[in-house]
C-alpha cells in the first residue's frame, strides 16, 4: 500500500497549485487525527485546529460583515456580509458602516441574498472559519448581493436532521426581514453552499416548496451526496486526490440518524427512497462537479435526477478540478465558477 | 506574487492551467519573509520560498500517519499537544515528531541579533509579519439589537458622541433628552436597554463635568472588592484568566524548586488558592513558593494585603507547600521600583498581568512612557514567564467618538453575556463593576482615563518591541478551558486560538485575551547565539 500512497500523493500534488496543495493536505490530515473509529468526534482539537477571523464592521474591500444570533434558543448564529456604502456621509467611514447595519438593502434596486451554507462534511468548519469569511467576502463582490452564512450545528454532536432545521430557521429569518427586502419589498433569496452546504441547500430549498417562501436558485458547490452502493467514480477515485471512501462513509455514519444506511433520503435524495421531485415548484439549480471527486456520480445524478423531474438544471462538469478548488483564487476552474455564479444570481432585466 | 486577482481576465496571469499545477518554478525569487498570500487569508503563515519543503513534511506525515497504528494515532490525539497551528510548517513539524520519525529539515532562521525583529530558531517568528488581512484590529459586532427602538437607541447615541466630539454640549445635552425618552420605550432590562442606560449615564456626565476632573464617587477598597467579587462569580471571564495563567504559570514552573510569582493586582488573591494546589499535586513534590502581591495602599489603616497573604499561607500549609507572601503597596504599578519585589537569582520568576498593563498607557510621567518603563523592569528581571491578560477591544484610541462605538459593542456583547447569569445579586452587582469600567472610558480623560484598553494585535507588537518573545498557549490549555465553560449553562462562550494565544469571547466575539510571554535577555557584549532550553 505504501508504494501506491506515493504514487496518489504525487499525482493529487500535479493537478493542483502547491498551496492548494498544502492547503488540502493540511485539512486531510487534521481531519484524520479528529474522525475516530468508535464514531465520535474530537471536537476540543477541531475547534483549537480550525482557522477562524472575525467580523469586521470596518469595510475590507468594500465589503463589511457582522454577526447575529437567529435563535436564541439554540445560539444559533450568522455572519451577514455586506457590501459598504459608496459615498460616506462627511463622517468616517467607520460611522457610516454602523448605520447601515441593518439599513434597508435597497429601495431602487433589487438585491440578491445569498444564504450560504459551509461545507466541512457535516462535522467541521464553522461560519467564521477563514475559508469561507474569504468565499462570503467574493460572493458579495461578485453578485452584488448580501450573504447569509449559516452556522448550523454539526455531526456527530448533532446529527441529522439539525443542519437541515437550522438552514430552515435561516431561511425565515432571511425571508422575514424588513431590512432585506428589494425595491418590490420583496426578499430575493439564493441558497448556496459548497460540501454538505450543498446538500443542505438542496433540503432546505425543498422544504421551502411546501411554505410561502420562494428561493429563487440553489447554488451546489460539489454538493455532498451518496448511496448504498460503490459507484464507478468512486473505486476508481478513492484516497487519489485528498478524500477517500472510508472517510464519505464515517461522515454520513456520523450524521445519519443510527441504523440508517446511505440509501436514506437525505444522502440519496434520487435513491431507492427518494421521494420524487415531479411536478413541484423547485427552483433552478446550478451545480457544480469537479472531475476528480470521488463522489461525482452521485452527484451527476442528482443533476439528472432533477432534469428528469423537469427543472431547470444548469451541471457545471469541470473535468480537472479537484475538490476545494473554489478556496483559493489560482486556478481557471476557480474563475470559470465564480462567472457561472455571477450570471445565475444577478438578475436579467425585462427576462422576469 | 502580487495581490491576487480575483477577475475573470486574469486567468493568463494566475499560477496554473487547468491541467498542471506547479508553476511556481517561473515566478522571480521572493524575499526571505514574503508569506504565501492566499494560504495566509486562510489563516496559515508560510513562506512562499518554504512552499516545497512544507509539502514535503507534509507528504512525510502522511506516510507516517498510514504505518501507524491505530493506537499510536490516538496516543498523537490525546497526548500530544499541539500548538500555533497558523504556523503551518511547525505544526507539522511536531506531527512528526511526536510520531517519532526523523528530525525534520530545519528551515534556515536569522540568528543576527542585532536584528530586533530576529528569534532563537524555536520560538515562533512570524508574530511580527502578519499580513494584515482584515487591518489592524477588526471592529466585530455581534448585533444584539433588532428591534426599530433599539436601532433608534444607537443611532442617536452616536449622533450624541459626535456632538461631544466636536465639542457642541448644548446639542448633546438636547440629544440626552432624546435618549432617555427612547430608553423609556425599550426594555432597560436587558440588551441593548440595559447597556444602552449606562452608555447615556456615562454621556451625560461627561457633558455636566469636564473629562479631565471627572470624579467618581470613589468607591471603599471593600465595596470595590465586592463589585469585583461579584463580577468574578457572574461571569468567566476572571475565571478564565486566572484559570489560562495557572496552566502557564505551571508549566513555566517544570522542574524548578524556587518559584516567585508576582501578581500586579491581588485584590482578593483569588487566583492563587488553585496553583497552590496544584503545586501541591506536582509529581516530585511543590517547589518553595513565594507571592509578592501588588495593590493599592489601604486608606482604612488596614493592612489588606497581608490579611490575603495570610488566608493564602494558611492553605499553603494545609497542603503542604512552603510559602511565603509579601505585599507590596503602590497605587500605580510605574510607582513599584524592581528592589521592592526582592527577587534572587535562584528564582524562577512568573510575572502574572490580570488587566493590568493597560492602565500604563496614559499619559507620560517625567520618566516617560509608563508602560516601557514597567516592560524595562519587567524584562530586567528576567521572568520565565510574563502572563498578560487584557480585554479585547480598542478603547484607547485617539478620537472619543471611535472609542465610544468601539465600547458601545464590547460592552453590549459582553451584557449580552451577562444576561443568562440568573442569580442575584451577582448579576447586578457584576453589571455595577462593568458600568464602572464604561464609566471610565467614557466620561474621563488625561491621567483619571485608566481602561485604556488595546486589544491583543497591538499587544503582541508591543510587546515583541519591548524584548518579550511569545510563549504558545497550546491545545491542552485550549481544552481545560472549553471545558471550565461547560461548568457554565450558558452555551455561547466561545474560546478561540489565535497563533498562541487564546482568547475567551461570547458568541463570535473575542472579549479577553490570554498571551504569555518569555523576556529575552538584553544583549551583553558578547554576540553569539542563544540556547533556549
Amino acid at each position: 500500500m505504501a508504494g501506491s500512497d506515493q504514487i496518489n500523493l504525487s499525482e493529487s500534488k500535479r493537478v493542483v497549485p502547491l498551496n492548494t496543495w498544502i492547503l488540502m493536505s493540511n485539512f486531510k490530515l487534521a481531519y484524520n487525527l479528529l474522525r475516530r473509529p468508535d464514531g465520535t468526534f474530537n471536537r476540543h482539537l477541531a475547534e483549537f485546529l480550525d482557522r477562524k477571523v472575525p467580523a469586521n464592521v470596518n469595510p475590507v474591500d468594500g465589503v463589511f460583515s457582522f454577526d447575529i444570533v437567529i435563535d436564541r434558543t439554540i445560539n444559533l448564529l450568522s455572519r451577514i456580509y455586506r457590501p459598504a456604502a459608496k459615498e460616506t456621509e462627511g463622517g468616517a467611514p467607520l460611522s457610516t458602516s454602523i448605520a447601515q447595519l441593518e439599513k434597508p438593502v435597497s429601495t431602487s434596486d433589487v438585491v440578491p441574498v445569498i444564504i450560504f451554507f459551509h461545507g466541512g462534511s457535516f462535522a467541521h468548519s464553522s461560519a467564521n472559519s477563514a475559508i469561507y469569511d474569504i468565499l462570503c467576502r467574493r460572493l458579495v463582490g461578485l453578485c452584488n448581493a448580501v450573504v447569509v452564512s449559516v452556522n448550523y450545528r454539526r455531526a456527530p454532536e448533532n446529527p441529522y436532521p439539525s443542519a437541515y432545521d437550522d438552514g430552515w430557521t435561516a431561511l425565515e429569518w432571511v425571508n422575514s426581514r424588513p431590512w432585506l427586502q428589494s425595491k418590490d419589498s420583496k426578499v430575493h433569496i439564493f441558497l448556496a453552499g459548497d460540501s454538505s452546504g450543498g446538500n443542505i441547500v438542496h433540503q432546505v430549498a425543498l422544504r421551502a416548496v411546501k411554505s410561502e417562501i420562494q428561493v429563487l436558485g440553489n447554488i451546489l458547490l460539489n454538493p455532498m451526496f451518496g448511496g448504498k452502493t460503490r459507484t464507478e467514480s468512486e473505486k476508481r477515485l478513492d484516497s487519489r486526490y485528498f478524500v477517500t471512501i472510508q472517510d464519505r462513509d464515517w461522515y454520513w455514519k456520523a450524521f445519519l440518524p443510527e441504523g440508517e444506511d446511505r440509501d436514506h433520503p437525505a444522502c440519496n435524495p434520487f435513491g431507492p427512497k427518494g421521494a420524487s421531485l415531479e411536478g413541484i415548484k423547485f427552483p433552478k439549480s446550478l451545480v457544480v462537479v469537479a472531475g476528480l471527486d470521488l463522489i461525482q456520480d452521485w452527484q451527476l445524478a442528482y443533476a439528472d435526477g432533477l432534469k428528469r423531474a423537469g427543472h431547470e438544471v444548469k451541471l457545471l462538469y469541470l473535468e480537472k478540478a479537484t475538490i476545494g478548488f473554489y478556496l483559493l483564487p489560482n486556478n481557471d476552474h476557480f474563475h470559470t465558477v465564480m462567472d457561472e455564479i455571477h450570471n445565475f444570481v444577478t438578475p436579467i432585466p425585462d427576462c422576469e | 506574487m502580487g495581490p491576487h486577482d480575483s477577475s475573470i481576465s486574469a486567468a493568463a496571469g494566475s499560477t496554473s492551467s487547468s491541467s498542471s499545477a506547479c508553476s511556481t518554478s517561473t515566478k522571480p525569487p521572493q524575499p526571505p519573509d514574503q508569506m504565501d498570500h492566499l494560504l495566509a487569508g486562510a489563516g496559515y503563515k508560510v513562506r512562499s520560498n518554504d512552499l516545497h519543503q512544507v509539502a514535503e513534511r507534509l507528504q512525510r506525515l502522511e506516510t507516517v500517519m498510514v504505518k501507524s497504528s491505530p493506537v499510536e494515532i490516538s496516543e498523537l490525539v490525546n497526548d500530544a499537544v499541539h500548538y500555533n497551528p497558523t504556523d503551518l510548517a511547525s505544526w507539522v513539524d511536531s506531527l512528526l515528531t511526536e510520531l517519532n520519525t526523523n528530525p525534520p529539515l530545519s528551515v534556515p532562521v536569522p540568528t543576527d541579533l542585532s536584528d530586533p525583529n530576529a528569534f532563537p530558531a524555536n520560538i515562533n517568528m512570524y508574530a511580527n509579519h502578519a499580513p494584515q488581512v482584515h487591518g489592524e484590529f477588526s471592529q466585530q459586532v455581534v448585533a444584539p439589537f433588532e428591534e426599530d427602538v433599539s436601532i433608534q437607541l444607537v443611532h442617536v447615541l452616536m449622533t450624541c458622541a459626535e456632538a461631544v466630539q466636536r465639542g457642541d454640549l448644548s446639542l448633546a445635552g438636547l440629544l440626552i433628552d432624546d435618549l432617555q425618552a427612547l430608553l423609556g420605550r425599550v426594555n432597560s432590562g436587558c440588551g441593548i436597554g440595559k447597556v444602552g442606560s449606562f452608555f447615556v449615564d456615562a454621556l451625560s456626565r461627561r457633558i455636566v463635568n469636564s473629562p479631565e476632573n471627572a470624579v467618581h464617587a470613589d468607591l471603599s477598597a471593600y465595596e470595590n472588592e465586592i463589585l469585583y467579587h461579584h463580577y468574578y462569580e457572574a461571569c468567566p471571564y476572571l475565571k478564565f484568566a486566572h484559570f489560562t495563567a495557572n496552566q502557564a504559570i505551571l508549566e513555566a514552573f517544570d522542574g524548578q524548586d524556587c518559584v516567585h510569582v508576582i501578581d500586579f493586582n491581588l485584590m482578593q488573591g483569588l487566583q492563587w488558592p488553585a496553583l497552590i494546589q496544584a503545586l501541591a499535586l506536582r509529581p516530585g513534590g511543590p517547589p518553595l513558593l513565594r507571592l509578592t502581591g501588588i495593590g493599592p495602599p489601604s486608606p482604612d489603616g488596614r493592612d489588606s494585603l497581608r490579611e490575603i497573604g495570610l488566608k493564602l499561607a494558611e492553605l499553603a500549609r494545609s497542603v503542604n507547600v512552603r510559602f511565603a507572601f509579601r505585599g507590596v503597596a503602590a497605587s500605580r504599578l510605574d510607582d513599584v521600583k524592581p528592589w521592592m519585589l526582592q527577587v534572587s537569582p535562584k528564582e524562577a520568576i512568573a510575572v502574572n498581568s490580570i488587566m493590568q498593563l493597560h492602565r500604563l498607557l496614559g499619559p507620560n510621567s517625567s520618566r516617560g512612557p509608563p508602560i516601557d518603563l514597567v516592560l524595562d523592569w519587567i524584562r530586567d528581571l528576567n521572568p520565565r514567564i510574563l502572563m498578560v491578560v487584557e480585554q479585547e477591544s480598542n478603547h484607547n484610541q485617539p478620537e472619543f467618538l471611535d472609542r465610544f462605538t468601539e465600547a458601545l459593542y464590547y460592552y453590549s456583547t459582553m451584557f449580552d453575556s451577562l444576561d443568562v447569569c440568573t442569580a442575584q445579586p451577582e448579576k447586578a452587582l457584576a453589571e455595577l463593576y462593568i458600568q464602572r469600567e464604561i464609566c471610565n472610558v467614557v466620561c474621563c480623560e488625561g491621567p483619571v482615563r485608566v481602561e485604556r484598553h488595546e486589544p491583543l494585535v497591538r499587544w503582541r507588537d508591543r510587546l515583541i518591541n519591548a524584548g518579550f518573545a511569545p510563549l504558545h498557549l497550546g491545545s491542552n490549555a485550549f481544552k481545560q478551558a472549553r471545558m471550565l465553560l461547560t461548568l457554565f449553562s450558558a452555551e455561547g462562550y466561545s474560546v478561540e486560538e489565535n497563533e498562541g494565544c487564546l482568547t475567551l469571547g461570547w458568541h463570535s466575539r473575542p472579549l479577553i485575551a490570554a498571551s504569555a510571554w518569555q523576556a529575552i535577555p538584553k544583549p551583553s557584549t558578547t554576540i553569539g547565539p542563544i540556547n533556549h532550553p
